[in-house]
């Protein structure tokens, strides 16, 4: 290694050390004529003197621009010296300021920055000058030509491109540009934007050069940035559109503009915001794709580092930095005009043709297979917002109410980014965490989830052919942060706060998926097998990201007693389940009654003090009485253990009982509801049904207040009397109907009092028999009168309640024979609820009376493809030959409850023999397996498969199993893995009647429709059961034949057809046996068989004649258009003999 | 005679004032933790509000009217 070699012997002289510059302070003198400016500004070789003249005309110009100073010499002087300098008209090139030109010409020349400094900084202070007065405007825009020749071009290159150190240089530079650029309203703004190469050098680094210290950059001493920054603005502002957008294209420039601006001084970041926003955003002429060239996703990540900008202390009345920020990007990301947003198509990613042409019966056959991009969106999805989908990733929404609504609106203005952030974001997780920063993203999440759904989900006027990929809907529904995990472990924190906002979240989603699942069943879909499977995946992938009712009830079960904003919102999640999952929510077995109990106690002890409290606790019980509406399981008439009252009772006595100001609207919706269906009240339309009981006890609760409490337990008893056996009832009330004598019935249709009376009637004697029974009765003497006059004001019989009242009177203490002589008073009026008057009433009798006829003809029709919506049931045991091998790896929980036995029974009934006997030693497998294993219910569930073994093994080498052989062991496969289904009993006595079954034989029919029900009030669930697994047992003619098999009770189906006459039975249920009957239309011949065989033309036009209700009437009505047109109609006319001809449908 | 009614900007309002302040009252506990925890800084506050009162929009015009001028009718009975 050589020796360092020394760096000179004078050492000091030749030192590379760079010496300090220091800048002599010029020397100046004021300033009296314009002959002496003349001469101080006319040129000179001595650098010192030019530098004195032009320091002399700084302060000159200094003078005249303060606005203090009122020496009316000075602009006199300032005129005469630019008319004694002006060039000579006939110039060809005139240079105005010749002296201070070729100074500066001259001071570059022998690099001397102070010169190179001093004239711009006069020259801008004089544009700025002259641009104040319009006379003095020619000389101005002379000096700005004079700036545009090539020498002075060249010079202010030179002076733009100086070292960085040269601030000095360049600041003056860029402020004389910037006056001349907007000078007489940017008139030569063309011209200089020509010139760029000189003009606009340098102009990226010079943006580059920010204030350095400490201390904020001083608003009289703007940095080199700033003026920078100021001349590109101003340039903006004036340039026309092309050059605009080519001043735009200059990447260099347009990366410089922001990327220190977040140190920027306030007024800058101002400027330059409302500038890009006036001068870009908002400028109509200028084409997207220059905006786009600002807008551009680095651009937006250094503006939204404004939202943290904290060198401002803005006043109370003006915006701050942050928000004006908030401001610009809003407009920028969500204004279609403003370039950056690009329409996209909702929910349907980039290059995705929804309508491509495929045929229906492709669609039909395969479902959505046929669709290859079907699944193709689930890890990525393709975008058309590039920057912003790029941008988005930088800003933070759970930490800035700003940037989450920035995000949202930008959700909102491009659905399709939803799904893309989120599938690419995966680093933040929901996993439940008391902080801030869980809170913050919980509420973005929130957010997001109640965001709409596109217009049919692809922003367009009509619904695309094709539905869009499911995975993306379930993204916007649930995203995919909210996995089951996550959410599960919210639901179940120990903090409520967490619990609580996971519910919450639950809630919009389901509201969000109901609104989807509509969608997907609008009327108007081209392919609606497609838009039905993907609804039907919807479901599936939206289940599979969603917590388990389970955990939804367990959330509900631990909330604290006192918090009614948590439990009406774990309340209104539960009831949302039943109401939109519904088929999944009745497998949970929820049993609604404690909770009802608990919430209907709270409200009767009115221990909520706030009356808002209440109401607000009136919601969660709105919310359980739904869900206990849906439940089939649901008691209402019997009172839980320990408790004296039914809840239905209860209800009533809550609504009686009502805290102030609480509206019950939805409790007595669905007390009256209950009391139609069961039928304590006639089903008419112009009745008011439960509202004269509740009328009656409210008078009587405000007239005699100690009365009310007598008669709650009466009430209850006779209800609960009635529920347990109403047939009892309706006879005693045709009894009754006969020796009143009652003519013809008017008004009421289908009974003519309420069937409560009656009930109240037999068990009045009981009541007064009863020892120190004094207190009820004398309420009930009170009570029943009234409630009589108001049945009788509902339109009910007055002689067959004048005929019950006569019966019940020698019960009531009556010692002065007032109650007698009184009768049942006439002409109530309803004041405590909202019905009316008796001109209703009339209108109601009136249009009743005249209804049967009218109502057929005014029936709201429905056509062909709403039948098929409403009763198409689908095949339950759908053959799917890969169940074979499926099931041996599952777990024989997944094997009973995941439905894999079902599909392996399904194959019994397969055409092909070779799968019907692999089905049939798969199944013996199965239940060895099941067998061996710790399931509850092994035993039974083994002996159905080795029964059904044993059943289908004799023939199924010839034949499939019978349909409805095989449907009977899935259904019951339902049953036995609950032993709290109603069926239980039935199935298992089923059962170990004899190892195998008659294959030809419907089984259970009899037992369900005829035999004792074994579990209380459970007649019309065990009917269902039965017409769901005759309606799967229904499949081909083999089939239909024996539905109408000669059987010692009839054959099957007229024994339903029979049943299904039942006055009481609800229209679901008869909807059940509709769908039986287009189930055989569907089958070869089976038009002509009902028609034939069971006279369902005359039995279809006779229960549309019993209908109340038109649009039910309308069913009946296109059904019966349906099996002719299905039937062969030759054959028909035949058999009817012209009887049936094709009536005028 | 009978009060009038209350525009739908009121209610809203009354609404978040009294949503806001159940909420509050049921997660104290929680609440308190959030604040003790070390990321609440800046916005967290506002942020918290904000996410609370965001549940309100689960309830319809009908269901906030309805909530809140239960409050009303003690004072004219009382």
């Amino acid at each position: 290694m050589g020796h360092r070699v020394p760096r000179g012997l004078d050492g000091g002289a030749t030192s590379q050390k760079r010496q300090k510059v220091v800048h002599e302070a010029p020397t100046s003198e004021e300033v009296h004529a314009s002959r002496q400016l003349q001469q101080l500004l006319s040129f000179s070789q001595d650098p010192a003197r030019a530098r004195h003249g032009l320091q002399s005309f700084k302060l000159f110009l200094d003078q005249l621009l303060n606005q203090d100073s009122k020496d009316a010499d000075r602009p006199r002087i300032l005129r005469d010296y630019l008319q004694s300098t002006k060039p000579a008209d006939n110039d060809e090139n005139p240079v105005y300021l010749p002296d201070i030109m070729q100074t500066w010409s001259y001071g570059t020349q022998i690099n001397n920055e102070n010169i190179m400094s001093a004239v711009p900084v006069v020259l801008a202070l004089l544009l700025k000058l002259l641009s104040q007065s319009l006379e003095s405007v020619p000389f101005g825009l002379g000096i700005c030509r004079t700036l545009l020749q090539k020498r002075q071009q060249e010079l202010i290159a030179r002076n733009l491109s100086a070292d960085k150190g040269k601030s000095f240089i360049i600041s003056p530079t860029l402020r004389m540009l910037t006056e001349a650029v907007i000078f007489d309203g940017g008139a030569i703004a063309k011209p200089l934007f020509r010139a760029r190469a000189s003009m606009l050098k340098s102009l990226a680094r010079n943006m580059g050069l920010v204030h350095r210290g400490d201390e904020a950059e001083d608003t009289k001493r703007p940095s080199a940035r700033t003026n920078a920054v100021l001349f590109f603005l101003s340039a903006l502002k004036f340039l026309h559109p092309e050059a605009k957008k080519e001043l735009l294209s200059q990447r260099d420039i347009v990366a410089a503009l922001t990327r220190d601006v977040k140190q920027d001084p306030p007024y800058l970041v101002k400027e330059l915001l409302e500038g890009l926003r006036a001068h870009v955003l908002l400028d109509d002429k200028l084409p997207r794709e220059a905006k786009a060239c600002l807008l551009n996703a680095s651009t937006l990540t250094r503006l939204s580092a404004l939202y943290q900008y904290r060198l401002d202390t803005p006043a109370d009345d003006e915006p701050s930095i942050a928000d004006i920020a908030h401001e610009f990007l809003m407009a920028a990301c969500t204004s279609p005009g403003c370039g950056l947003l690009r329409q996209d198509s909702g929910f349907y990613p980039r290059e995705l043709d929804p309508n491509v042409p495929v045929p229906t019966a492709v669609v039909d056959e395969w479902g959505l297979e046929v669709i290859v991009w079907m699944n193709k969106f689930r890890t990525e999805t393709p975008v058309r917002n590039h920057a912003l989908s790029n941008f988005l990733p930088n800003l933070r929404p759970w930490s800035s109410l700003k940037q989450s609504e920035l995000m949202i609106s930008i959700f909102k203005a491009a659905p399709e980014l939803v799904a893309h952030y989120f599938l690419n974001n995966k680093s933040f997780t929901f996993e439940p965490k008391l902080s801030a920063t869980w809170t913050g993203y919980a509420a973005f999440l929130f957010h997001t989830v109640t965001l709409p759904i596109p217009d049919h989900f692809c922003r367009g006027p009509n619904f695309p052919a094709l539905p869009p990929p499911t995975s993306i809907v379930v993204d916007n529904i649930l995203p995919p942060p909210l996995n089951p995990k996550a959410l599960s472990r919210s639901l179940a924190s120990k903090s409520n706060m967490i619990s609580f906002f996971a519910t919450r979240i639950l809630v919009v989603a389901l509201e969000k998926l109901d609104a989807a699942l509509k969608m997907h069943r609008d009327p108007s879909h081209a392919h609606k097998t497609a838009w039905a499977e993907a609804a039907r995946r919807l479901v599936d992938e939206f289940r599979q990201r969603c917590p388990g009712l389970t955990e939804m009830i367990n959330a509900y079960r631990s909330v604290p007693e006192g918090d009614i904003l948590h439990r009406e919102a774990a309340s209104r999640l539960l009831r949302l389940c039943y109401e939109v999952l519904p088929q999944h929510a009745l497998m949970a077995k929820f049993d609604v009654s404690p909770f009802l109990e608990t919430s209907l106690s709270r409200l009767s002890r009115q221990e909520l003090e706030d009356p808002k409290d209440s109401a607000l606790s009136v919601k969660e019980l709105e919310n359980l009485l739904s869900i206990a509406g849906y439940s089939p399981g649901m008691r209402w008439f019997a009172a839980p253990e320990g408790v004296s009252l039914s809840p239905f009772t209860r209800l009533l006595k809550v609504c009686v009982d009502a805290p102030h100001g609480v509206a019950l609207g939805t409790i007595r919706e669905v007390l009256n509801f209950v009391a139609v269906e069961e039928g304590l009240v006639p089903r008419v339309d112009a009745h008011p049904g439960l509202l004269a009981l509740l009328e009656a006890l409210q008078v009587l609760r405000q007239s005699y207040p100690d009365s009310i409490t007598h008669v709650w337990p009466f009430l209850d008893n006779c209800l609960a009397r009635y529920a347990n056996s109403p047939v009892k009832y309706v006879e005693k009330f045709y009894a009754m109907k006969d020796e009143a004598a009652e003519p013809a019935v008017q008004g009421l249709t289908s009974a003519d009092v309420s069937l409560a009376t009656i009930a109240m009637l037999e068990q009045l004697p009981f009541a007064a028999a009863k020892e120190g029974n004094q207190h009820t009765l004398k309420a009930l003497g009170r009570f029943l009168p009234s409630f009589l006059g108001y049945l009788a004001a509902a339109g009910e019989s007055k002689s067959l309640l004048d005929l019950v009242f006569s019966k019940m009177v020698p019960y009531l203490p009556d010692s002065k024979k007032k109650v007698k002589a009184g009768g049942v008073p006439e002409g109530l009026e309803f004041q405590h609820n909202p019905w009316p008057s008796a001109k209703a009433i009339e209108a109601g009798k009136a249009s009743s009376t005249e209804a049967p006829q009218e109502e057929g003809k005014s029936s709201p029709a429905i056509d062909a493809k709403a039948l098929e919506n409403m009763l198409h049931a689908p095949d339950g045991l759908e053959a799917d030959n890969s169940a074979l091998v499926r099931w041996s790896s599952k777990t024989v929980d997944e094997l009973v409850d995941d439905g894999y036995l079902k599909s392996l029974i399904a194959l019994l009934a397969s055409e092909h023999a070779s799968i019907r006997k692999e089905a049939l030693v798969n199944i013996r497998k199965a239940a060895a397996k099941i067998k061996e294993s710790e399931y509850e219910e092994k035993e039974q569930i083994w002996l159905l498969l080795m029964e059904l073994a044993e059943t289908a093994a004799d023939n199924i080498n010839d034949r499939p199993l019978p349909s409805p052989t095989s449907a009977f062991a899935c259904h019951a496969i339902d049953v036995l893995r609950d032993p709290l289904s109603c069926l239980y009993p039935k199935v298992n006595m089923f059962l170990v009647r004899g190892p195998s079954w008659s294959p030809d034989k419907i089984h259970l029919v009899d037992d369900i429709l005829e035999g004792d029900p074994m579990v209380p009030n459970t007649y019309y669930t065990q009917t269902n059961w039965l017409l769901g697994y005759l309606i799967d047992g229904l499949r081909t003619k083999h089939d239909l034949e024996l539905f109408h098999k000669k059987r010692t009770m009839g054959p099957l189906l007229e024994h339903i057809l029979v049943s299904a006459t039942n006055p009481y039975m609800r229209w679901p249920l008869k909807l059940q046996v509709l769908r039986l009957l287009y189930r055989a239309t569907c089958i070869e011949g089976g038009s002509t068989t009902l028609t034939t065989r069971f006279g369902i033309m005359s039995w279809l036009e006779a229960t549309q004649a019993g209908c109340t209700d038109a649009s039910e009437a309308a069913v009946y009505e296109t059904l019966r258009k349906r099996i002719w047109e299905t039937s062969d109609q030759d054959r028909v006319r035949a058999w009817s003999r012209e009887g049936l001809n094709g009536p005028s449908w | 005679m009978a009060p009038p009614q209350k525009s739908d900007q009121q209610v809203a309002a009354e609404f978040t004032s009294y949503y806001l302040q159940r909420a509050t009252k049921e997660f104290a506990e929680d609440l308190d933790k959030v604040r003790s925890a070390d990321d609440f800084k800046n916005d967290a506050l506002q942020i918290i509000v904000s996410a609370l009162q965001q549940g309100t929009t689960m309830f319809s015009p009908e269901e906030q009217r309805r909530i809140v001028t239960a409050a009303a009718r003690p004072a004219n009975k009382a």
